[in-house]
């Protein structure tokens, strides 16, 4: 398991950020992202690691699952799932996102939400010296039904068999970063009826797997009852699968265009998360607002 | 602009060190095209490479067997006599050749005097990857399956009805995985090799990039590099993918109408890729190395 771990800290790191830049150095935490000694702490439970993916045959996954104080067994939690969610839940992160459901949730400014965290499956070596392979791209970057189909089949079923979880699908929010931010779009583009609330930072709107004719679609396509809040910076990525400034900026333009319910962020750093960190208690206020 | 440069170091830094967001440049040299390495034949294919870099090749419709292409002098010449109509061929851990001896339908071992060992008979053999513990993996393009062979000899069908009418086959630098391309879809296929020779996971982990109006992208021959991208050919060029499984670029053909089929890094760096498209061999010097198990 630690090794698991390890593994996947260091394909996380490598493969989706890049070190912290002056450019994202600017970016602080809050308050809201703050323990306080006042407010209520949920549980974080790390779950037993998800081995039997019919879905991604032969992956392995480690995932957690955050339950607020305030969490009644008789009401329907909202829900919320983070792609790579390994790198969410830490209490010294980018995010810190259980500190910060904390503080919303006591304070009254999101509702009770259980939070679902999920790294992305690898493919463990038959060699103990070997490293597991990822699917992250596989299951993040492809277009289609898959990763929907994951969590509506695989992981909520075995979330709600100890938590009341709402089927409200305006209620259920996804939220990622680069690849993870384009993931949690599709998720709810291919299934609203699922989850209508999407959260993406520095998404990967571009051709790693086809990301890139999201905006074409969202043009031509009948309005979908979703809620999309869109982070980027001005230095992201720019390289053959794309320039993410760009391809962010065009999915904001589309989202306008059809008359989406949506808001774009443009900060100033590069691929790397501090500033969606940084403004995260706010990302949450509007997408939970009404 | 003083931050801006530093951003680009941190960024070559990742791109360079992490071998995933790798785009052409670092592969192709400037003013180095495609060459004519190999000419003459009718339809070239089977390239493997030794330990010095030399290439081996086949001509599956008029050969008379297995040719060499010198990597300290550039001349070709016939290496091994009578063994015609070879598809796929490799030079396994014990030194011998391994051949997908397809106009047989048989696989054979073959040592450098020519003796040949029957490894099995009666399978339409495209083409073959050797592990560096003897497994023999081979595609049978008209069943859709994959094929093992242990270094025992036991023979069985390690895949069948995944991949649309499999082709190229390639093996991972750490051998924990197995790749092999769709010459009748989109898709390269990988699993997970077991300590046994058997194979999990089965996933389309690639997607190839397909040529206008078609609708396969008729993958076909493949191989390793160094740092484990692999690269296959295919109707609209030569294909590149990262560990991750991400297309991360297409290398033209040497003949925009010509078709490509093995593809194999040889030479004494082992840094220059060969291609075998139709009668003839190109050669590409490049600024990485393939993967030489």
């Amino acid at each position: 398991m630690k090794r698991l771990l390890y593994c996947f800290g260091a394909v996380f790191l490598t493969v989706t950020f890049l070190p912290a830049a002056p450019e994202d150095d600017q970016y602080k935490l809050g308050p809201d992202s703050m323990v306080k000694a006042d407010v209520p702490k949920g549980t974080v439970k790390q779950m037993p690691a998800w081995t039997e993916s019919k879905i991604y045959p032969g992956t392995t996954r480690d995932w957690w699952i955050y339950v607020p104080s305030q969490y009644k067994a008789e009401t329907p939690a909202h829900v919320m799932v983070f792609c790579d969610g390994g790198g969410f839940v830490k209490d010294d992160g980018n995010f810190r996102v259980p500190t910060v459901f904390d503080n919303l949730i006591a304070s009254g400014q999101m509702p009770v939400t259980i939070g679902i965290f999920i790294n992305p499956g690898v493919f463990p070596a038959a060699d103990p010296k070997a490293k597991p392979r990822s699917n992250r791209s596989f299951e993040y970057d492809s277009l289609g039904e898959l990763h929907a189909r994951f969590l509506i089949e695989e992981i909520l079923p075995a979330v709600k068999k100890d938590y009341n979880l709402t089927d409200n699908p305006d209620h259920r929010a996804i939220c990622g970063n680069s690849s993870g931010g384009i993931c949690a779009f599709t998720v709810a583009w291919e299934r609203p009826d699922a989850f209508r609330k999407v959260v993406s930072h520095i998404g990967s709107f571009t051709n790693i797997r086809g990301g890139y004719v999201y905006p074409a679609l969202l043009r031509k396509t009948d309005k979908k009852p979703l809620k999309v809040f869109l982070e980027d910076g001005e230095n992201d990525l720019d390289n053959q699968f794309g320039n993410w400034p760009l391809a962010n900026q065009d999915m904001a333009a589309a989202l306008k265009f059809a008359g989406y319910d949506y808001q774009f962020i443009m900060g100033k750093g590069t691929h790397n998360t501090k500033h969606a960190g940084s403004i995260f208690p706010e990302t949450l206020r509007w997408i939970w607002g009404n | 602009m003083k931050s801006k440069t530093w951003v680009w170091g941190l960024l070559s830094w990742a791109l360079c060190t992490q071998a995933q967001d790798t785009s052409l440049s670092e592969y192709l040299v400037e003013g180095e095209p495609w060459k004519v390495a190999v000419e003459g034949m009718v339809f070239t294919d089977g390239l493997c490479v030794d330990a010095a870099g030399n290439l081996f090749y086949t001509d599956v419709k008029e050969g008379k067997g297995i040719y060499k292409w010198e990597a300290a002098t550039g001349k070709t010449s016939l290496a091994l006599d009578h063994l015609p109509g070879i598809s796929g061929l490799q030079i396994g851990p014990d030194g011998r050749f391994y051949a997908c001896h397809n106009k047989e339908q048989r696989v054979i071992a073959i040592k450098p005097n020519g003796d040949v060992q029957v490894l099995v008979t009666g399978v339409k053999c495209n083409d073959l990857a050797v592990t560096k513990k003897g497994f023999v993996y081979f595609t049978e393009t008209p069943t859709s399956s994959v094929h093992v062979i242990t270094p025992e000899g036991k023979h069985s069908v390690a895949d069948q009805g995944n991949v649309v009418k499999p082709n190229g086959i390639t093996i991972s630098p750490d051998e924990q995985t197995l790749y092999v391309s769709e010459h009748g879809g989109t898709k390269v296929w990988a699993w997970q090799i077991q300590n046994d020779g058997s194979l999990t996971g089965a996933g389309p982990f690639m997607t190839m990039r397909v040529g206008t109006g078609k609708e396969t992208a008729q993958g076909d021959g493949a191989t390793t590099e160094a740092k484990g991208r692999i690269f296959v050919t295919t109707e609209t060029g030569i294909q590149i993918f990262d560990p991750a499984g991400r297309l991360s670029g297409v290398i033209d053909k040497p003949d925009p109408t010509g078709k490509v089929v093995s593809v194999e890094f040889a030479g004494s760096k082992h840094d220059v890729l060969f291609v075998a498209a139709g009668d003839k061999i190109y050669s590409r010097q490049l600024k990485t190395p393939g993967y030489f198990r």
